[in-house]
Parts: structure tokens; C-alpha cells; sequence
């Protein structure tokens, strides 16, 4: 049999077409002809004369470094919405703190001519005496740095932060920044961040992955419902992956009713401490069981791994169980638990005052184990583009300003072995955005 | 949903993970299912396997209500729910023993089959017949089929579709398992077809199918028989692209940067035209990406495409959702999805194997036209 010719003719392109096409795609012009007002007004540039400028400040660039993944979606582009989208906009300089085996800087700069400068004022300046770019990006995880007693690694957010607003200043325009995971292990260097952007009026956008990756199944909590809690289970270290479970509690509790209030008080734990609070907390325990079936990971049995973990099979085969239990001013309250050996995934359960539950993973492909990339930074990356394009943070920075201090204070609290605290200066109230921010197109 | 009286288990084989495996312990031990654990309520299990694979199924024989059964026969006797897992989907011990079963089910029974229905789709056929015959409710399918999708498809019934696109890729084969038939083609019908069913005026059957490898793959999608940009729509909703983002990391463009045909090993295509003009194309691409990803294109322009997302292993809850509809249609007898469905995965996977579609050219399939609407 013969396909009809005609049929098999409607297909209007060719894979030589389709290469040019995303060629010309790959310039962004279109966007950014879309969206001239608010670059014109904070370059004081045409839009149209060149694509806008990003300086990204990194600690190091080496596979699978956070910075890698941001760097390598601004030079190569990503998977977003059913195509391989480039932001529009120009990597303009690198700022690298360290070059460690793997290092994979003089790589990038090679293939893609990014300028990389030996210091932050001068990424940001180009090298000459004013500001030059259109957007900073501090990306600050990883590297060799020095800890602190209380085991938090002093990555150089804050340090970098400042000096790019000082280059801000001394040049009488601010453009806007982007800050990866948690602001500082110092809360009064996290309040100064926010102030000084504030001050300085530019938009600043910041915080972890987890508020903005896939959620399976895909859920948003109806924007204003009386909530109570907020649990999530999850793995990995302290002053590390706690403030990406903090993250992906708050990116929830945040939308229930009245909004966020701060914290009040909160204590973290560690080993049987962890089981001996939560005996007296029925509703966590509730939460905790459903966010586990919401886990691709969660085995409860070394024979059966399909079985649920109960929370007899928890306290014998959680290796140094951590939680944070954390009340805000309102009376709500949010429950992270680090569970190494149990899970190695993101869940969240919240319990609303009607009695219902909401649950969901936040899921991320993690490389090297579920994917070659680790694509949950293409929401992120996306969300910055809006920050850049609009000039206004999709989703407010107080936020991170509040897990920051949740975490830094629940470091403090687990340092003391488990003590109490109240947390007066945790008094972060903030209204979330209606709209949704996570990936679901 | 009745209670369950009994079910019994037929497997080729038991190894942990496999198929056998994860649907087995979701009924033994329960599931997560819609944010809460859910144990199925079962009186007795059976379970049996060919006496060359002797198991104690890692134990379960002991720890659970699991009665190993000696012949096909016994373990069928008084069942309300019958599943037949074979060593790979798709394997031929199906038809063997869904005949069996079949045979041997009380009136009000339901059989699924993981995997394909039938090594023939005259096979299938008279499996149908046979369940009808005998008030058995019989249907197949796994999990590819009713698992998530990265994002959920915002594709509305009865949209008029023309052209949809799917990539996956061969799984490692089990040494030692002859009769299978190809899982990378069982899973792309699996996971397309409940899609593209839902497409204005339902499924409408298959009128022609090509087979394409290596060059001619490329060489086709340059004559437009299938579509560059839905393959680009399609990758870009993979977690995996392989080749240089294995090695450093970086995201690619990897159609737009013409690394797709460097990256393919051993390229297959089948190229499907269906009888209402639709054209579907599965291509199996081992080596470009390693998760299957799809695009389809609306008569209107639009293109939609997702990931069908497999959990990780060796837990893999897209398992947790097929176990759900399982038990639901044990339960209930309604059905998840027409049997016309099976027969016609049945019939396109035998056409598959065909000799005469080796020269590449459009192969008529007549005994494909089935049309079916899907269940809503």
C-alpha cells in the first residue's frame, strides 16, 4: 500500500528549517521586544540594542555545583514549556571564588566567550567603573569554606551580596539579584540583605529549588485556607538540605489564611527526642504518615521495600533522626523531619482546619541516581528570568529571610542540645503571591 | 468495590524488583493511594509458578496469607481476581496462561494481563472471545499507561489531533527469556495509545504501519514522514539526555544542535498512520535520552508534551498506580479502558514483528482497523 503523498506533505518543516528556526529563537528578540519599558527604565538602554546582561557570582563551577546548573542554563538554555528555551540575556561576566579538580570555568569560557573577571566589582563593572550588567546572580553553594562551631559552612552569600551592593552604590543604580538557597548562617547579616534591598529598591528574589520544582501529584493549596501545620519529610544534612525541606513546608503554609506571621518559638531535635516530641503531637503524626506515601523512597521493611515505614519501623531504622518543630505567631505550626535511611525525597503533608489533608512530593530528577540533569533548576532559573524581565521578584524574599532564620535558629537549638528557643526576631510577616509559581506547564 | 474473596497471582517468574514483584506486594502489603496507605481487602491469595521456578517468594509464603498453588488450576479455583504477570510484559506465557484461566474462572471473575494481551492479535482475539464466553472480565496494560505525567496534560477530550510523536528506548533484556517481545515498543504503545485515544471521534484504527532504522530514521524525518519539532517538544521534557550532559553536566539543545542522529544507537522508527489521518511515530532512541517522553501536535497548531514519569527504583510507584486500577476493576468489573485497546496493541506489536515491514516501506494492516472510544 502507498501512503497518501498529500498526508504525509503537511508537515510544514524540515529538520534544516526547524535548526534555523531555533536559531532565531535563541536570540530572544521576540521577548524582549515584548518587555521594552522595564529594561529601558532600569538600564536606561535601549532594549533593543542588546540583550540584557546577568553577572553571576559563584563560590565554584564544577559538575553538578549549583553553579554549574545556573551557568549552563544561561549558555545552553533548557527544557521549558515543550521546547529547549534560551533566556534572553547575555551571561555577561563570571565571578568564580574557587577552582577546585573538575573545575570547569575555563571549559565555559572557552566554548561560549564568558568573560570571567578576578573580582566581584569587576564582574560586575565589566572592568570599568560603573555597573554594566542588568542582573546579579550570587550562587554560593559548594566550595571549601570555613564552618562554625556550630557546624553551619560560612558560604559567602552575604559577603558577595555586599559587595555587589556596594558596586550598586557607587554607581547610583541597582539591578536585580538573585540569591541561592538560604540568605546567611548570621541572621543579622540575612535582616541587612533584605534591608539593603530594600533601601537600594531593586527587586530580590532567593531561596531553594524545592518551592518551584514538579510536585507530584500537582498540587496548590487553595490560596487562603485555615490551615494548622505543615510537615515535611525529607532527607540529607543540617545547614544544608533542612533549609530546602524549610522551603518546601513554607512555599505551602505560606498561602493559608492571614498569611504569614513569623516565628514564635521553635526547638530541634535529634535521635529519640524526635519520637518522644512527636508521641505528644497527634496531627504531626497524621501528617508525617501521609507525606510518607507521597515518597518514591520510603521503605519500610529491608524484605518488603514496597511496605509503608510505621513509625516503629522510624525509630529503629532512622539513622540520627532530626526534626525541627517550629510554632509561628499564629499558632500554626511547621514539622521538618530528617530522616536519612528512610527517604532520599522531598514530601509535604498540611493539615487545613477543615480536617483535610494536602500532600504531595516536590520532585526532584536528581542527578546522578534518577536523571543526567538536575532540572529542577529550570523553574528556578525560569523564576529569575521573571525577576530580571519584570523587575519584581515572583515571590517575596521574605520567604528565604524567614527559613533562613528558621534555619540558622534550629542549627542554634540542635547545638544546644535540643533546647527551646524563642525567636522574637523571627517576626517575618508577609502576604504570598495568589499565583503559582511551581513547575506544572 | 465487592470485597475480594480471593486472587491469584500467575508469574513466570519472582525476583525482586520485578513486575511479579511490585504487583504482588501491593496486594499483599497495601500501597500509598491518594495521600493515605491503602491495604486491598483480599481474603486469600494465591500464587503460582512453573515448577522450574520454584520460590518461597522471598519469604512472603510465611509472612503473609499466600498459598503457593501447584497447577494453574488450583490457584484460579473460586478466584474473583486473576493478574498473570509474565517475566517481561509482553511475554507469550501469557496467552497460555490467560487461557487457563480463563477457562477455569468462576462467572463474575476479572483477569488482567501485565503486559501485552497476546503474542498474536488472533490470539487476543480468541481470548476475548473466551472471556466473554465465560462472563470474565478480561483486560491488560501496565503501568506506563496510567503513571504520571511531567506536566499533566492539559489535553482536552475530543480534541482533533494530527500528529503525535513518542520516544523511548529499549530496556536491558533479561538473559534467558525467550518469547519476549519488545518492551520499548510494548511501552511506547502503552504509554501513546491512552493519549491519542481520547482525540476527536476516538480511536479510529490503524491503516498503515513503516518500520524505519539507522539513516533511513533521519532521512525520513528530513522528508517530513515524521517531525523534527515534535522530537524537539518531546526531549525537551527529558530529565536524561545523554552524552555530554553525562559527562560535565550542561543542558542541551540536542535537536537544535543536530546531536540526536550522533547520539542515536541503532535508531528504530515505526511509523504509524491511522484511518482518521492521524500520524503517529514512535521512535526508539537508545543512547539520546532514558526516559520516554511524548508531544502530540492539535489540528489547531498546538503542540502538547510531557514526560511519562517511571518512579525510581526499586520501589517504581507508577507500580502503586497500576495496583489501584487493578484492584478497582477486580472490584468493581468496570472497565479502565476498552479491550479494543489491547487487541490493538496486540495486533500493531505482532505487526512490528513482521519480516515484511525489513523493507521500509508502508505496510498496509487492515486487520488493524478497530476502532474503539475510550472509557470516561
Amino acid at each position: 500500500m502507498n501512503l497518501n503523498s498529500a498526508t504525509l506533505e503537511q508537515n510544514p518543516w524540515t529538520r534544516r528549517e526547524f535548526l534555523s528556526a531555533v536559531t532565531q529563537t535563541a536570540a530572544g528578540a521576540a521577548i524582549l521586544a515584548a518587555q521594552p519599558s522595564a529594561w529601558a527604565a532600569s538600564t536606561g538602554r535601549s532594549a533593543r540594542s542588546r540583550r540584557p546582561r546577568v553577572a553571576l557570582l559563584a563560590t565554584e563551577i564544577r559538575k553538578y555545583s549549583h553553579a554549574q546548573h545556573f551557568v549552563d542554563r544561561f549558555l545552553e538554555g533548557y527544557g521549558w514549556e515543550g521546547q529547549h528555551h534560551r533566556p534572553p540575556f547575555e551571561l555577561g561576566s563570571l565571578y568564580v571564588d574557587q577552582f577546585p579538580e573538575g573545575d570547569l570555568t575555563a571549559d565555559r569560557r572557552a566554548r561560549h566567550k564568558v568573560k570571567v573577571f578576578p573580582s566581584i566589582e569587576e564582574a560586575l563593572t565589566l572592568g570599568r567603573s560603573k555597573l554594566a550588567v542588568d542582573g546579579v546572580l550570587i550562587i554560593a553553594e559548594h566550595g571549601v569554606y570555613p564552618r562554625t562551631e556550630k557546624g553551619q559552612t560560612q558560604y559567602p552569600r552575604a559577603d558577595f551580596f555586599e559587595r555587589t551592593t556596594k558596586v550598586f552604590e557607587s554607581s547610583g543604580r541597582a539591578v536585580p539579584v538573585f540569591n541561592d538557597k538560604h540568605l546567611s548562617t548570621d541572621w543579622g547579616k540575612c535582616v541587612a540583605m533584605v534591608e539593603t534591598a530594600q533601601r537600594l529598591g531593586f527587586p530580590f528574589l532567593a531561596g531553594s529549588s524545592l518551592p518551584v520544582t514538579w510536585r507530584i501529584p500537582s498540587l496548590e493549596i487553595p490560596w487562603g485556607t485555615p490551615m494548622t501545620e505543615s510537615v515535611c519529610v525529607c532527607y540529607g544534612g543540617v545547614d544544608s538540605y533542612d533549609i530546602h525541606g524549610l522551603e518546601t513546608a513554607q512555599c505551602m503554609s505560606e498561602r493559608r489564611e492571614g498569611g504569614e506571621s513569623g516565628v514564635r518559638r521553635l526547638q530541634a531535635v535529634r535521635g529519640a527526642q524526635v519520637w518522644d516530641l512527636l508521641d505528644q503531637r497527634e496531627p504531626t503524626r497524621r501528617l508525617l504518615a501521609a507525606a510518607l506515601t507521597r515518597s518514591f523512597t520510603a521503605k519500610g521493611s529491608p524484605n518488603y521495600p514496597c511496605a509503608l515505614p510505621t513509625l516503629e519501623w522510624l525509630k529503629t531504622n532512622a539513622k540520627n533522626p532530626t526534626a525541627y518543630f517550629i510554632d509561628h505567631l499564629d499558632g500554626f505550626r511547621t514539622t521538618l523531619f530528617l530522616l536519612n535511611g528512610v527517604v532520599s525525597d522531598f514530601n509535604y503533608a498540611g493539615l487545613a482546619q477543615s480536617g483535610e489533608i494536602f500532600s504531595c512530593q516536590m520532585y526532584l530528577p536528581m542527578p546522578p541516581a534518577t536523571a543526567s540533569l538536575a532540572d529542577f533548576f529550570n523553574p528556578l532559573v525560569n523564576n529569575i528570568e521573571r525577576l530580571l524581565l519584570e523587575n519584581a521578584a515572583p515571590y517575596p524574599v521574605e520567604r528565604t529571610l524567614l527559613t533562613s532564620g528558621m534555619t540558622l535558629r534550629s542549627v542554634e537549638s540542635l547545638y544546644l542540645g535540643g533546647r527551646p528557643l524563642e525567636t522574637p526576631e523571627l517576626k517575618v510577616a508577609y502576604q504570598a503571591p495568589r499565583h503559582s509559581t511551581y513547575w506544572r506547564s | 468495590m465487592k470485597p475480594t474473596r480471593k486472587i491469584a497471582f500467575l508469574l513466570e517468574e519472582f525476583s525482586t524488583p520485578s513486575p511479579s514483584q511490585q504487583l504482588l506486594d501491593r496486594f499483599l502489603m497495601g500501597y500509598p493511594h491518594n495521600g493515605s496507605f491503602h491495604r486491598p481487602a483480599v481474603g486469600e491469595f494465591a500464587v503460582y509458578l512453573p515448577p522450574t521456578h520454584e520460590s518461597d517468594y522471598g519469604g512472603r509464603l510465611k509472612d503473609f496469607n499466600l498459598v503457593a498453588a501447584p497447577t494453574v488450576e488450583q490457584a484460579v479455583d473460586g478466584a474473583d481476581g486473576i493478574v498473570i504477570v509474565s517475566r517481561r510484559p509482553g511475554a507469550v506465557a501469557n496467552d497460555r496462561y490467560a487461557e487457563i484461566a480463563l477457562a477455569q474462572a468462576p462467572e463474575g471473575a476479572a483477569c488482567f494481563i501485565h503486559g501485552a494481551l497476546a503474542s498474536t492479535l488472533e490470539r487476543g482475539r480468541a481470548l476475548a472471545k473466551l472471556a466473554a464466553s465465560r462472563r470474565v472480565a478480561l483486560r491488560s496494560g501496565i503501568a506506563l499507561s496510567v503513571t504520571w505525567h511531567l506536566p499533566e496534560l492539559a489535553l482536552a477530550q475530543d480534541t482533533a489531533l494530527s500528529e503525535a510523536l513518542i520516544v523511548v528506548q529499549m530496556s536491558p533484556p533479561l538473559p534467558g527469556s525467550p518469547g519476549t517481545l519488545a518492551g520499548a515498543e510494548l511501552n511506547a504503545l502503552e504509554g501513546l495509545l491512552p493519549i491519542v485515544e481520547r482525540r476527536r471521534g476516538g480511536e479510529a484504527g490503524i491503516r498503515s504501519v513503516r518500520r524505519l532504522e539507522g539513516d533511513d530514521v533521519w532521512r525520513a524525518g528530513d522528508r517530513k514522514l515524521w517531525s523534527w519539532p515534535l522530537l524537539a517538544a518531546a526531549l525537551s521534557r527529558s530529565h536524561s539526555p545523554q552524552g555530554d550532559p553525562v559527562l560535565d553536566g550542561r543542558t542541551q539543545d540536542l535537536v537544535g544542535l543536530g546531536l540526536v542522529p550522533k547520539l542515536a544507537r541503532h535508531p528504530q522508527a515505526w511509523l504509524l498512520e491511522q484511518c482518521d489521518g492521524l500520524r503517529t511515530s514512535i521512535l526508539r532512541l537508545d543512547g539520546v535520552v532514558d526516559d520516554f517522553n511524548f508531544a502530540v501536535r492539535t489540528a489547531a497548531g498546538q503542540t502538547f508534551s510531557a514526560q511519562l514519569f517511571r518512579a525510581p527504583p526499586p520501589l517504581e510507584h507508577h507500580f502503586s498506580l497500576l495496583a489501584a486500577v487493578v484492584e478497582e476493576f477486580i472490584g468493581t468489573l468496570k472497565s479502565p479502558w476498552p479491550l479494543e485497546r489491547n487487541l490493538l496493541i496486540a495486533g500493531l506489536l505482532e505487526t512490528f514483528r513482521d519480516p515484511a515491514l525489513r523493507t521500509g516501506k508502508a505496510f498496509a494492516t487492515p486487520q488493524l482497523n478497530i476502532r474503539y472510544r475510550p472509557t470516561t
